[in-house]
């Protein structure tokens, strides 16, 4: 078993090789050369290995500026292959191990296209998952499209489901948030008056757009609709705007330091008004860190959480044990991501990405941690989204985030103002 | 209506105080040394950091960790400017452009690198608290800071009237040439600058943090202002730069309430160039101090 533990790269990141001394490369001679006669003369089973092990790319930020979430799904990764392994890996492959390869994307666009690039031609992948952020998500797709090797992503961006047969989307998508935010807001107040503040590139833009769209048909005023640029030193005046707009909602589309400066102001002004953080850095257990008891009442929306079913509380504890705060969307979703390829490997009976593709696209779950999502089912559409994904409301209240919304996922209810 | 424009006034004010804390530093530097520091935003970052660390291992507040932050910020600059600075003055600017930016690129990649981009925020009693006087509120923590802000300029203006050593920084700014005939020690002096420079970027870092999250990149959102303020408020005249922080922050807060929350930078920049095209040398007349 000495050279399964030396092959399992769980605990490594894929870069780190050992280095090319002589002694390491006459030991690597020896054991290719051992596996490829193994394999040259069909599956020899050698003594002590049940079945091949099977690869799963993992791909995410675990340096750079997207780093801290990076690390939270790597520990997600991790903590998933290790329960799909323990409760016996994949039985129809005669108990075949999953083992996660984990590459780090940098948080780089261009990283992430060598980086995928090198991990599917350098390992025989049986699918992937990432990275996470949708800009390197949408890069690690395309490269895997090309490959013929499924793709399994918590992102949201719709664009992952345009002309793609090999990416898979088992949750909400992006222009589903909007609509939730709008009801979250009318569960709230009858006679929501909105207020929309955006910061003014591409994400604050795209989003508030969809907001002004959708406000109409669900019945929900917007009384004023403000871009404003990024990382603002101060939040008064914009606040001093939305006081005198007579809002008694505020939608902030902002990235974290913002939106923190938002609600501090918020507070300090002593404006009653119900915000809703949309979703990212939002429903981060740092967030609540660094606002405090001002967070409390806040609402947003998210993929996942982690009291959205019985089975996501289990998870939740498990990696609450292993790194101190609770499973964030991203987290429980890649739990049950990886049991998602974990039922299709079991039905496809083969470590064959086309295989695993086939299975995954007449996946149907709706018990079990693969089925640990808002709405309690997955099954993918032509376009790899779960046709019956849907996006959680979720509130701060006393320093956790509970699910408030839509009632059949609400494990508390909303609090109002 | 009037108490929309009072409060956007307010508003303003109080972050031109921290506005004016970084381009007093910049605007000294190079009234007296002659050279554009462009790493002063990441000094700012690391005040925060300090005050960040101390707040959160040791509960000390961010105010009260100012003595911590000038200081040693204060040494940092008589080293940089003993040990880097020194070696690139002379007729060439390049070198002193380059080392400046040079340092301010390795001072954010090391905060990176140390700290992760991951925002920082400390949490005191008064963050998020204010004081509201009829439909108008005062928030406490920017309060202090403008009034800490406008204390250390006062302090460094009396330094520079009465003191030995500030009456030479002066002459070594008029005129380096005719302070050296005059047995003014120039290297001394310019460790002086350096060293006041970098502690009053320290001390915006400090009184910052009750209400602001540090990250690497933060210096950069305050040195651009403060380069805009150092120009309009002609280059190295500190009452000057301390006046135009104040105008710019009022101008930006009017520019978001009346224009449009992404026309605060607008405004500023409009209000530079017309500043520029009728007034070329800047508010203060030109002259320095």
């Amino acid at each position: 078993m000495k050279k399964d533990r030396k092959n399992s790269v769980i605990n490594n990141v894929g870069r780190d090789q050992p280095s090319p001394n002589r002694q390491s490369r006459r030991k690597f001679l020896i054991k290719t050369g051992g596996v490829l006669a193994a394999s040259a003369f069909g599956a020899v089973p050698l003594r002590g290995w049940a079945a091949d092990p099977i690869n799963i790319g993992a791909l995410y930020p675990t340096t750079g500026s997207m780093a801290q979430i990076g690390v939270g799904c790597v520990a997600a990764a991790k903590l998933a292959v290790e329960m799909v392994n323990e409760a016996g890996g994949i039985k129809s492959l005669g108990g075949a191990k999953l083992n996660l390869i984990i590459s780090d994307v940098q948080s780089d666009t261009t990283v992430t296209r060598t980086e995928t690039d090198r991990l599917i031609t350098g390992n025989k992948l049986s699918a992937i998952h990432g990275c996470y952020a949708s800009a390197l998500t949408m890069i690690a797709s395309e490269v895997a499209e090309r490959a013929k090797v499924p793709l399994i992503t918590g992102s949201s961006s719709d664009q992952l489901n345009k002309g793609r047969t090999y990416t898979f989307t088992p949750f909400a998508r992006a222009s589903q948030f909007a609509r939730a935010q709008l009801q979250m807001a009318k569960l709230g107040n009858d006679q929501a008056k909105i207020a929309v503040i955006f910061e003014n590139t591409a994400f604050g833009t795209s989003t508030s757009n969809g907001l002004k769209e959708l406000a109409p048909s669900e019945g929900v005023e917007i009384v004023m609709f403000e871009p404003y640029s990024a990382g603002f030193t101060d939040a008064s005046p914009l606040i001093n705007k939305v006081k005198s707009s007579g809002a008694n909602a505020l939608f902030s589309l902002s990235y974290l330091n913002d939106l923190i400066l938002i609600v501090r102001t918020v507070k300090q002004v002593g404006l009653k008004i119900a915000i809703n953080g949309g979703s990212g850095g939002f429903v981060m257990p740092d967030f609540y860190k660094n606002v405090g008891k001002p967070a409390e009442g806040l609402q947003g929306v998210a993929h996942w959480n982690h009291d959205v079913s019985d089975d996501a509380q289990k998870v939740n504890v498990e990696f609450k044990k292993r790194t101190g705060e609770f499973a964030f969307e991203y987290a429980g979703g890649l739990v049950a991501q990886t049991f998602m390829l974990a039922d299709a490997l079991e039905r496809a009976a083969s470590a064959d990405p086309q295989k695993v593709r086939e299975a995954l696209s007449t996946l149907d779950v709706s018990s079990g941690y693969a089925a640990m999502a808002p709405g309690g089912k997955v099954k993918f559409g032509p376009d790899g989204k779960n046709v019956y994904g849907r996006p959680v409301g979720v509130q701060w209240q006393n320093g956790d985030l509970a699910s408030v919304f839509p009632k059949e996922d609400a494990r508390a209810p909303l609090l109002k103002l | 209506m009037w108490e929309t424009l009072a409060q956007a006034v307010i508003n303003g004010l109080l972050i031109g105080g921290i506005y004016a804390l970084v381009s007093i530093g910049v605007t000294l530097i190079f009234g007296v040394v002659k050279i554009v520091n462009f790493a002063q935003g990441e000094f700012v970052m690391i005040g925060m950091y300090i005050s960040f660390f101390l707040a959160n291992q040791f509960g000390i507040d961010p105010i009260v960790s100012l003595v911590v932050s000038m200081p040693v910020l204060f040494v940092v600059g008589v080293l940089i400017q003993h040990f880097l600075i020194r070696r690139v003055l002379g007729p060439n600017d390049m070198p002193q452009i380059f080392l400046t930016f040079a340092l301010s690129l390795l001072l954010l990649n090391l905060a990176l690198m140390l700290f992760t981009a991951n925002y920082r925020t400390v949490h005191t009693w008064y963050s998020d608290e204010a004081i509201h006087i009829g439909e108008l509120y005062i928030p406490v923590a920017k309060l202090i800071a403008f009034g800490v802000a406008m204390a250390l300029s006062a302090a460094l203006w009396v330094f520079l009237r009465t003191t030995d050593l500030g009456k030479a920084m002066r002459a070594a700014s008029q005129n380096r040439d005719v302070a050296t005939l005059m047995g003014i020690n120039p290297n001394r002096v310019f460790c002086v600058a350096l060293g006041i420079a970098l502690a009053l970027a320290g001390a915006a870092g400090s009184l910052l943090m009750p209400f602001y999250s540090a990250y690497p990149f933060v210096g950069q959102v305050f040195v651009l202002m403060a380069f805009v303020a150092v120009v309009l408020g002609t280059l190295g005249n500190v009452i000057g730069a301390l006046v135009a922080s104040l105008m710019m922050g009022v101008a930006e807060s009017l520019g978001i309430q009346f224009v449009g929350a992404d026309s605060g930078l607008i405004v500023v920049f409009a209000m530079l160039l017309l500043t520029l095209a009728f007034k070329p040398t800047g508010l203060g007349g030109g002259r320095a101090r």
